[in-house]
């Protein structure tokens, strides 16, 4: 079984994220489900999708993740990873975008949530065991994409070039094909073209 | 035949219009909306032929429609979150005794948590007080088969039939195979055929039609027992052991996460070297009428049965009440022993250990783990990587960056100042208004209580101010009878439309006001303005919620009226539009105050304490996210020494705001 958690902020794509996965999946011949945060929380709440593959051939029964068996995380904000990190599993690995969104909640307050601090608690987490740690410089490469609406496949693009995932990268470049809309296939295939550089 | 993946809700759709639905009718409401959305999607697109979909007004007007194409011997769907069916219930409660013609399935669709809900209410419980057969699928595949047996049913008993999905289901995704087109079954030649002992109820039609119901219900019941189409939906699994005296029963999506629990269970069992005791598992896929016979087949043998559902113990209470009217020796275990969580969602780790728990398990799996652990290193107990949740941001749900309501808020409080008031908001997203900075809403009932909960406030109340917040959707849907309330009995409050041209929180459908619909018609739009008049509201005030002075006159002049007012604010969503130029911070002028912060609080406004500026000293600044902001120019009004600003290159008039 292979659990794969793709979390963020309500409007960064999360969504499309998870059906590039299922996609991919389901191309193996994996028995795959996902689940999806829509509603409320979609209005700058946090928000988290799910998917779970079969990768041995077991059915999934259900589409949610248990606490501490995600074998990645995929952060598309660093709070909404260190948000999640109970659902890691032992060996599974997190990979965060460094860039913050603040909430207007932390903007009110006297002491405001900045994305630096939040990298620094996560490194620190992980210090015993650095590699399970990816950030990815999500900042940069968009600049080079040209384009902030590619940061789901940047993110995509860096956690299945570590090489942790039984996926590859020309996986995920076919169910890019066929997820995203044909203007934007170009531009997602050069965003993964600049992650994996 | 494609292979797609689908959510759950779409694959609904899919499957009403595979069955030959002819008509389509729903209220939008999370976590149902995307059934009715999906339909009109493949019917714009030329895949779904012959039917007809639509948002009706509210969720009543829905369910009358499809009666009324059920009469005419067409198939109609329905669909609602669990409170639309509070405001179909009329409807509901007496078509179920004057009987279908065309089979009429409701999806109700259930919000355990709840995740986007007023109430954790249990649609299965509605349906037994309905005497209406209710299916209750795991899974998006589930649902997808049951939505299809739903019609059958309905026609061979003349019953309207509910699915209830929850969240997790309706908002699920796996690969289906569907048709690529579909066509709805003709209605019968002759139409509606006029037959007044059946059609019409009486007194007596009711008494009658009651004897029916009680005799088509355990007919229904044997059916969900014996029948291949739904026994599939009423599995029992036996495991570890032919003789087992523990038994697992779940409904809903726990069924799914007890199995992924049970899988769980197995795993720590093997690896701690403990045997799992013999058990039989059981789905209950049609919690009512329940079916007995398959469950008497379960309980065989059993001592002990853990249930677990979500919401209601409906299963729980169904279960007891089999074994007690069979003289079955049986304990029950459940949400009523506080051996389930009595509200809130399941999830799979709590499940896994309440059944270790259940099985007797717990300590001895614990036990050997422990032993087997100590011989190794230390370096298998290190901690998990962590970060303490209280250095992390909270993230509620927020206005939109540029969302209009925003604007009227702060213009009512600007209006209003110190004048006491009592905010009454209303369903939708201006719900959000509720938080800081803004606190411009204090009360929050159900679908178009705030108009009238006002009046009840004024009469006890008078020396504050009633306001009423209620959005375009709602004020169609649930809002006008309010109106009328408040003209004939003379209440003093103000009613602030916050007109946005679409049903916002649920994800932008069209309404009565905007005059699109879903056949790809635009009809006249309803005026909102004509309503009110003709509701008895004599002064009706019109605002741009984003222009922030004339919408602090507007409001003055409403509350200052004694008598039934209203402000119109009128602003699209920002769904709807594209973005403006991002506004900027002028480094040189921004003082550091937080104004533009702790006046609206708009989530594109953040603050960086490290930025210096000649006026701001070391206190910081405000910094504008560009790829946030969508330049609704409200901050440029807000800030005290105009140090925010529409960038000169993007704008044809800088400064253009103050005229």
């Amino acid at each position: 079984m292979l659990n794969i958690m793709l979390t963020g902020v309500g409007g960064q794509g999360t969504v499309l994220a998870a059906k590039v996965l299922a996609q991919a999946a389901q191309e193996k011949g994996w028995h795959v489900r996902t689940a999806e945060t829509i509603g409320m929380a979609q209005r700058g709440g946090s928000v988290v999708s799910h998917v779970r593959m079969g990768n041995e051939g077991e059915e999934v029964f259900a589409p949610l993740i248990a606490k501490g068996t995600a074998d990645m995380i995929v952060a598309f904000e660093p709070a909404e990873g260190a948000r999640v990190l109970p659902y890691l599993s032992r060996d599974g690995m997190l990979v965060t975008a460094t860039t913050a969104i603040q909430p207007v909640t932390a903007a009110l307050s006297p002491n405001p949530y900045r994305g630096a601090h939040i990298i620094k608690q996560l490194v620190g987490a992980f210090e015993a065991e650095p590699d399970r740690l990816v950030i990815v410089p999500d900042a940069a490469l968009l600049k080079r994409v040209g384009n902030r609406k590619a940061l789901n496949t940047v993110l995509l693009a860096s956690a299945v070039s570590t090489g942790r995932l039984p996926l590859s990268v020309d996986d995920l470049r076919a169910a890019i094909q066929v997820c995203v809309k044909p203007a934007f296939v170009d531009l997602n295939l050069k965003a993964i073209d600049e992650a994996i550089f | 035949m494609t292979k797609k993946l689908l959510m759950g809700n779409e694959a609904m759709a899919h499957a009403a219009l595979e069955a030959g639905v002819r008509v389509v009718a729903g209220y939008p409401g999370t976590p149902s909306s995307e059934i009715v959305e999906t339909v009109a999607r493949l019917h714009a697109a030329g895949k779904a032929h012959d039917v007809h979909v639509e948002w009706s007004t509210n969720e009543k007007a829905a369910l009358e429609v499809l009666f009324g194409a059920s009469l005419a011997g067409a198939r109609g769907l329905f669909t609602c979150k669990q409170m639309g069916l509070n405001v179909a219930s009329d409807a509901l409660m007496s078509l179920n005794y004057v009987s279908v013609r065309g089979g009429l399935v409701l999806v109700v669709a259930d919000d355990p948590g709840p995740i986007s809900s007023q109430t954790e209410q249990d649609t299965r419980r509605f349906a037994a007080f309905a005497k209406v057969p209710v299916l209750d699928p795991a899974t998006p595949e589930q649902a997808y088969a049951m939505v299809k047996e739903a019609f059958d049913l309905s026609e061979r008993f003349h019953t309207p039939v509910i699915v209830r999905p929850t969240t997790r289901v309706d908002h699920a995704s796996a690969f289906f195979d569907v048709q690529d087109e579909t066509f709805a079954l003709p209605a019968p030649e002759a139409g509606f055929e006029r037959d007044v002992s059946t059609w019409i109820i009486f007194p007596r039609r009711a008494y009658e039609a009651h004897g029916e119901i009680n005799e088509r219900l355990p007919q229904m019941a044997h059916a969900f027992s014996t029948e291949a189409a739904f026994a599939q939906f009423n599995e029992v699994i036996t495991a570890c052991g032919d003789t087992p005296t523990f038994g697992i029963m779940a409904g809903g999506i726990s069924a799914a996460y007890t199995r992924e629990a049970l899988r769980m269970v197995h795993q720590r069992a093997e690896a701690a070297g403990v045997d799992m005791p013999p058990y039989r598992f059981m789905q209950v896929g049609t919690p009512y009428p329940f079916p007995a016979d398959a469950v008497a087949a379960f309980a065989d043998g059993l001592g002990d049965v853990l249930v677990i559902e979500e919401l209601d113990y409906v299963l729980e209470d169904a279960l007891a009440a089999w074994a007690g009217r069979n003289r079955v020796s049986l304990t029950v275990h459940g949400k009523l022993t506080d051996e389930a969580r009595d509200r809130g969602e399941n999830d799979v780790d709590d499940i896994a250990s309440r059944i270790e728990r259940f099985l007797g398990l717990s300590g001895r799996i614990r036990l050997r783990l422990r032993e087997s652990s100590e011989g190794e290193s230390e370096q298998a107990g290190s901690p998990a990587p962590a970060v303490s949740p209280e250095t992390l941001p909270v993230r509620p749900p927020v206005l939109c960056p540029g969302c209009p309501h925003r604007g009227a808020f702060y213009a009512v409080k600007q209006a209003l100042r110190k004048t006491p008031a009592v905010m009454c908001g209303d369903i939708g997203c201006y719900t959000l208004g509720n938080a800081k900075p803004l606190e411009a809403i204090d009360t929050c009932l159900c679908m178009g209580a705030g108009i009238t909960m006002a009046q009840g406030l004024s009469i006890v109340d008078p020396g504050k101010k009633a306001i009423a917040y209620v959005g375009d959707s709602t004020f169609f849907a649930s809002g006008m009878t309010g109106l009328a309330n408040a003209a004939y009995n003379g209440h003093d409050i103000t009613v602030m439309v916050l007109d946005n041209a679409t049903t916002a929180m649920t994800g932008s459908q069209p309404h009565p006001g905007t005059g699109i619909t879903l056949m790809g018609d635009r009809n006249q739009p309803l005026s909102i303005e004509a309503v009110l008049t003709a509701n008895g509201f004599t002064r009706v005030y019109h605002a741009d919620p984003l222009d922030k002075d004339s919408s602090i006159v507007a409001v003055k002049a409403a509350v200052e009226f004694e008598g039934p007012s209203a402000v119109i604010f009128e602003s699209p969503c920002i769904q709807l539009i594209k973005p403006k130029v991002p506004v900027v911070v002028n480094t040189e002028i921004c003082t550091g105050c937080k104004k533009c912060i702790t006046e609206i609080g708009c989530p594109a406004i953040a603050f960086d304490p490290s930025a210096q500026g000649m006026r701001s000293g070391d206190r910081g600044q405000a910094v504008i996210d560009a790829a946030l902001c969508n330049g609704c120019d409200l901050c440029t009004q807000v800030c005290p020494f105009k140090a925010i600003v529409v960038p000169l290159s993007g704008s044809p008039a800088e400064g253009g705001q103050d005229a």
